[in-house]
């Protein structure tokens, strides 16, 4: 029975084949027509960045906000909706590369707000993904700390205005480590760290952390201080546990991992749970980010972004969010507000001497290729 | 292989009378081209577009979105990715999912044949639900599960350290890799060797025992030569969805567990942003997993018949 069964499928198949012959020559033919018009505007569009789609469903009372699901608050959210009679709806994104994706494959047209770290500002203004700013439709930039005057990513702040920032740095078990100072002590202390440590999944992170224990730039597009910086992490490579950048949560929390490279907000988070953990930025310096909010160039709704962005950027409304969500503020005013506690605290906001050594991650153009492939090669 | 088939009469014959009855060629045209329409724009849109416009984007060299330049067509990408480390990456990738399919099929096997052959009728569909079960929730919950099952002060070492036994640390190996693939894709596997298994026909089975075959023989001669197309078709699901695989590698797998789909997806949402060679990377998957589909079709079949 089974035996005929597949030979009578077999039949039905070849049956199936000449009856659409004529029809699949159709298809065919219609394929290359849609598959040509295809052809001839992916590469174009994508190489131009373009989102040249309109945008749909978009009406005055609609806010589109695009950002990470640490800045989503619902107090916030219904406050401003009180306030202005304006619906905010939150999409949300777990890495600027897949926001920049979305934006250019063209589905990011509904969105008034973005909220792109700094490197990515960059990247965006390039891609004239952004509209410049109005500076008077929006709070005065003096009252920005002096690094967020005029950021290198956005000389001026013309296309973006500085919201949060942070810092990337170590996670440990203090009560078993002791203190630590600075990275070397991962390749110090390499055997008895041996698969108890793990580093950040993101290439830039893992190559200008060993970068910036070399003394170089985390930015460099040397090839030289690539490579060394390079054989540096071989070294540590066979006692890396793995490179995650939220799996080392729980397990250092149960003491299964003893340190992790990982990012401020994620680390303060997590020392509420043990107080064994501490967070710290090494001394021979890390990376320092700051998230900003822009408005993109095919914002549907400019008038309700501005709104969105003064009654967020008001020291009023950002000191007890940011308070609230652990992120420090480049607003001298909002600054002001925060808690003591919260001002005095190293973690969130490191000394001087040691920011001093820290850099924001920029953009490195075609130095990428380089950093992907030694990244490749470290974690084959 | 086509005509000595008693088929039914080709379109041709029957467009021959066309002339004399309009109505009847026109709604013979037009029923099978509605009925056929959902799934041919569903197919052309999302498979046929998207796959030659990654074969587009392919064959141009080191193509970055937004830079404003194209480069000339060229097979810049598809020369980089025969760079010993690319390939290793690819090797590292084929191994996991032979070793998986390896792997579901000696473990799913034997559980296809007891639900199907001998456990008690009524309580088939309940096992077969019961074994499908894990699949209504997300891989990646599934996968979260094994992260605390794993690692060191996880649930395995707890059971070992009951029984005395020494710990174990496997989270974030190649080990941990493997063990989430099979526990992903042992559903299916079993699923299709149910399907296969339960057609088996048992009388073949007790001809063969009357003739003087010993069990075993039974099994290898009759039972296995009539469920290989189920095999097949388990072995080919199984080897493509766990080559594909970005899930259980990327959360399970530790600092050296690089795999083509990880690959993929450091080129178009990593750092460097280089589509080109993330589609390239990904025709080269889609070739591969086209290769067995169609080897399997071919040969997969024509055992069956050669057995017979």
């Amino acid at each position: 029975m089974p035996l005929r069964g597949s030979r009578s499928s077999h039949r039905y198949r070849q049956t199936a084949h000449r009856l659409s012959s004529s029809r699949r020559r159709f298809l065919q033919l219609s394929t290359a027509a849609l598959a040509g018009t295809a052809l001839t505007n992916c590469a174009r569009n994508l190489s131009t960045g373009g989102t040249s789609e309109q945008a749909s469903g978009s009406d005055a009372d609609t806010l589109h906000v695009y950002t990470w699901s640490a800045y989503v608050d619902d107090d916030l959210v219904q406050r401003f909706e009180e306030e202005t009679g304006i619906e905010v709806i939150f999409d949300i994104y777990d890495s600027n590369e897949t926001m920049l994706a979305r934006l250019q494959a063209g589905g990011g047209s509904q969105y008034s707000v973005i909220y792109p770290s700094d490197y990515m500002v960059e990247i965006m203004m390039e891609l004239d993904l952004l509209t410049p700013l109005e500076s008077d439709r929006l709070p005065s930039t003096s009252d920005l700390f002096d690094q967020w005057q005029s950021p290198a990513y956005d000389p001026g702040n013309e296309f973006s205005y500085p919201y949060a920032w942070g810092t990337t740095g170590l996670i440990y078990n203090e009560a078993e480590l002791g203190d630590v100072e600075d990275w070397d002590f991962l390749w110090d202390n390499q055997s008895d760290l041996s698969r108890q440590m793990t580093l950040l999944n993101d290439v830039r992170e893992v190559m200008g952390m060993s970068l910036k224990s070399l003394g170089y730039s985390n930015n460099s597009t040397d090839p030289d201080e690539i490579e060394e910086a390079y054989e540096k992490l071989v070294e540590l490579r066979s006692d890396i546990n793995s490179f995650t950048t939220d799996g080392w949560r729980d397990q250092i929390v149960v003491g299964d991992l003893l340190i992790a490279h990982a990012y401020s907000v994620d680390a303060i988070d997590i020392i509420g749970e043990n107080p064994d953990l501490q967070y710290v930025v090494p001394s021979s310096g890390a990376t320092v980010w700051t998230d900003g909010v822009v408005i993109p160039s095919t914002a549907p709704n400019v008038e309700a972004a501005y709104a969105w962005l003064n009654y967020i950027l008001e020291p009023e409304t950002a000191a007890p969010i940011l308070s609230r969500l652990q992120f420090a503020t480049p607003n001298k005013l909002a600054f002001d507000k925060m808690p003591e506690a919260l001002k005095s605290d190293v973690t969130l906001f490191p000394p001087d001497d040691v920011l001093a050594n820290c850099e924001e991650l920029g953009d490195i153009g075609d130095a990428a290729d380089l950093y992907d492939r030694y990244w490749t090669q470290l974690t084959s | 292989m086509t005509t000595q088939l008693p088929l039914s009469p080709p379109p041709e014959s029957a467009d021959e009378g066309r002339g004399d009855r309009p109505p009847g060629w026109l709604s013979k045209l037009l029923g099978p081209l509605l009925l056929l329409a959902p799934a041919g724009v569903w197919l052309l849109l999302l498979l046929v577009v998207p796959t030659v416009m990654i074969l587009e984007l392919s064959l141009i060299p080191g193509f970055r979105p937004g830079t404003g330049t194209v480069s000339p067509y060229g097979l810049g990408n598809f020369l980089t990715i025969f760079q010993p480390l690319y390939l290793r990456v690819i090797a590292r990738s084929i191994l996991f999912a032979v070793l998986c399919t390896l792997f579901c099929l000696l473990l799913g096997f034997p559980v296809a044949y007891w639900i199907a052959i001998l456990s008690p009728r009524r309580w088939r569909n309940l096992l077969l639900v019961s074994f499908v079960l894990p699949l209504w929730t997300s891989s990646l919950l599934r996968s979260y599960a094994w992260i605390t099952i794993l690692r060191p002060s996880g649930v395995l070492n707890g059971v070992l350290g009951l029984v005395g036994a020494p710990r174990v640390d496997i989270l974030n190996t190649q080990l941990s890799v493997m063990i989430g693939l099979v526990y992903n894709f042992l559903p299916y596997m079993v699923l299709i060797l149910y399907a296969s298994l339960e057609k088996l026909d048992l009388r073949l089975l007790e001809a063969a025992a009357d003739l003087g075959a010993t069990p075993r023989e039974g099994f290898v001669k009759v039972t296995v030569p009539q469920t290989l197309p189920g095999i097949a078709a388990g072995c080919l699901l199984v080897f493509i969805t766990s080559l594909g695989d970005f899930v259980v590698p990327e959360l399970l797998g530790g600092a050296s567990s690089m795999t083509m789909a990880r690959l993929i997806y450091n080129q178009f949402l990593g750092a460097t942003r280089n589509w080109g060679f993330g589609s390239a990377l990904s025709m080269i998957l889609i070739l591969a997993v086209s290769v067995s589909i169609a080897l399997l079709l071919k040969y997969g079949d024509r055992d069956v018949e050669k057995t017979v």
